[in-house]
């Protein structure tokens, strides 16, 4: 099978002989690379377009090569890939309307509420919940600002990633 | 060098402890004859010409709580101003205690200094957070040196090795751990599943938080170190006022025990970049450098050229700090000489 892939390269020496390498290592063939230094992403990186062959399981070895090396997967066939933002909020979660506070998160653009997680408190006012968000490749920082905000107004204590 | 130091808590007693410790090698290493002629608590000063002896300063001060105790050459009474007019001296090191209502009187007895001509180094957050451009500024003018390693982080070298060990590479942020009392607490609640009343009690009990914890607890000290790493590492101008500061005493064990659930710690993080300075409770992956125990400070340096850098170290106490102080000192003489 064949797998289209849109990598995001640092402008540095060797960063896609880096990315190819582990390619051929692992058994899968290459069969495009799209690579031009002079487009760049507004942060600076460089969007590579590459289409790989091989058996499932190799092209999935070959994914998870990539990203534990730090190499950022933006798309695979067409689908933008994910980052996971997780929060926790100290508050009264449920007197200020559970439901609400995730519809306002949803409303947020190219992120979506993945999992939640409660522990009441014996104490209402001082509950948690933690909560798992999918954000768009390169939205994260805006979202957590985001995410900030809407804790803030409903007076909880928002921690988030560093 | 004739040395001043006004100031003799712990900080103050671990310099003079320090010097006791470590004249000998430093006259040796770096022909620096450290001579302390003044040395002044609430009670009054100590003064001698001639070098005061820093194991019967220490002594006194340990048996009679004041240094105008000390054998033939106790001052009762005198204020630091007073006592910058009445010595000959060529380093000042300001160790009051740190005053962030009004940065006083260690501001004053800063720019007093400079403008006598006298080299500084403090440890003192009050001043530097809240008039550091002026205080940069008249060192500047005055053509002397204006060194406050051991404000940051205690024994943790962050501004120093930012200048001078990263020195051609251009520092983008910092990210840290700066108040091992926090950490301590939010460590302690992490591992033993307490509450936050109970740990910061037996945090006060241990003597690693004061009786009056709110300086730390509530972001403040940590909020002054990212004012100063914002000033003297990121160049920016920046006030206390401009940083955006929570504590950490509206942690639950609740949010904790979730964190530890998807892999997380939670850390008062202070954040200094150029879109953002920030004191606040933050989650970091277990394993990460951030996730430091005890009363450990940690912080990372993001450079252009380096990537990141990541320093830990003891970030109070009182021979420890003095540590830093003693670095700043040898700095200066390294300078002049």
């Amino acid at each position: 099978m064949r797998l289209n892939l849109v990598l995001e390269l640092l402008d540095v020496p060797g960063q896609l002989l880096d990315a190819l390498n582990p390619i051929g290592r692992l058994g899968a063939n290459i069969v495009a690379v799209i690579h031009q230094r002079d487009v760049k992403t507004e942060r600076g990186t460089i969007p590579v377009q590459i289409t790989i062959e091989g058996d499932k399981e190799t092209l999935n070895q070959v994914l998870k090569v990539l990203e534990d090396g730090g190499i950022q997967i933006i798309q695979v066939d067409g689908i933008v890939r994910k980052e996971k933002i997780t929060t926790i909020m100290v508050g009264n979660i449920v007197d200020q309307d559970l439901k609400d506070t995730v519809n306002l998160l949803n409303q947020i653009e190219g992120v979506m509420v993945a999992d939640l997680d409660l522990k009441m408190s014996d104490h209402p006012e001082k509950s948690a919940s933690r909560i798992v968000i999918e954000a768009e490749q390169g939205r994260k920082k805006e979202a957590m600002a985001k995410i900030k905000e809407i804790g803030n107004q409903k007076g909880f204590l928002v921690i988030n990633e560093v | 060098m004739r040395i001043c130091i006004l100031g003799f808590g712990s900080v103050g007693q671990g310099v003079a402890h320090v010097f006791s410790m470590k004249r000998e090698i430093i006259m040796q290493e770096y022909g620096l004859d450290l001579k302390l002629v003044a040395a002044l608590d609430r009670s009054g000063a100590a003064i001698d010409p001639e070098g005061l002896n820093t194991d019967l300063l220490l002594s006194t001060k340990k048996d009679t709580g004041r240094v105008s105790e000390y054998p033939e050459h106790g001052v009762a009474g005198l204020s630091g101003m007073e006592l910058l007019d009445e010595v000959e001296y060529d380093c000042l090191i300001e160790v009051t205690p740190t005053n962030i209502e009004d940065a006083e009187p260690a501001r004053s007895h800063i720019l007093k200094a400079m403008s006598a001509g006298k080299n500084v180094v403090t440890s003192n957050k009050g001043p530097l957070a809240l008039s550091f451009s002026e205080l940069s500024h008249t060192a500047t003018e005055n053509n002397v040196q204006f060194k406050y390693e051991a404000s940051v982080g205690g024994a943790m070298p962050i501004i120093n090795f930012a200048h001078e060990t990263l020195s051609g590479c251009k520092i983008e942020s910092i990210y840290g751990i700066l108040n091992g009392t926090t950490n301590y607490i939010l460590s302690r609640m992490a591992k033993e599943g307490s509450s936050y009343d109970q740990t910061l009690n037996e945090a006060q009990e241990m003597g690693i938080a004061e009786t009056d914890p709110t300086q730390d607890v509530e972001g403040e000290d940590a909020a002054c170190k990212v004012v100063i790493l914002a000033n003297s590492i990121l160049n920016m101008d920046v006030t206390y006022d401009d940083v955006e500061v929570r504590g950490i005493s509206q942690i639950t064990p609740e949010s904790i025990t979730l964190a530890k659930k998807e892999g997380y710690l939670i850390k008062l993080i202070g954040e200094v970049s150029p879109d953002s300075l920030e004191v606040s409770p933050r989650l970091v992956k277990k394993g990460s450098p951030f996730a430091v125990e005890g009363t450990l400070n940690v912080a990372t340096l993001k450079t252009d050229l380096a990537d990141e850098v990541t320093v830990v170290g003891k970030g109070a106490g009182s021979v420890e700090t003095a540590s830093a102080i003693l670095s700043d000192i040898i700095s200066i003489w390294k300078t002049n000489n």
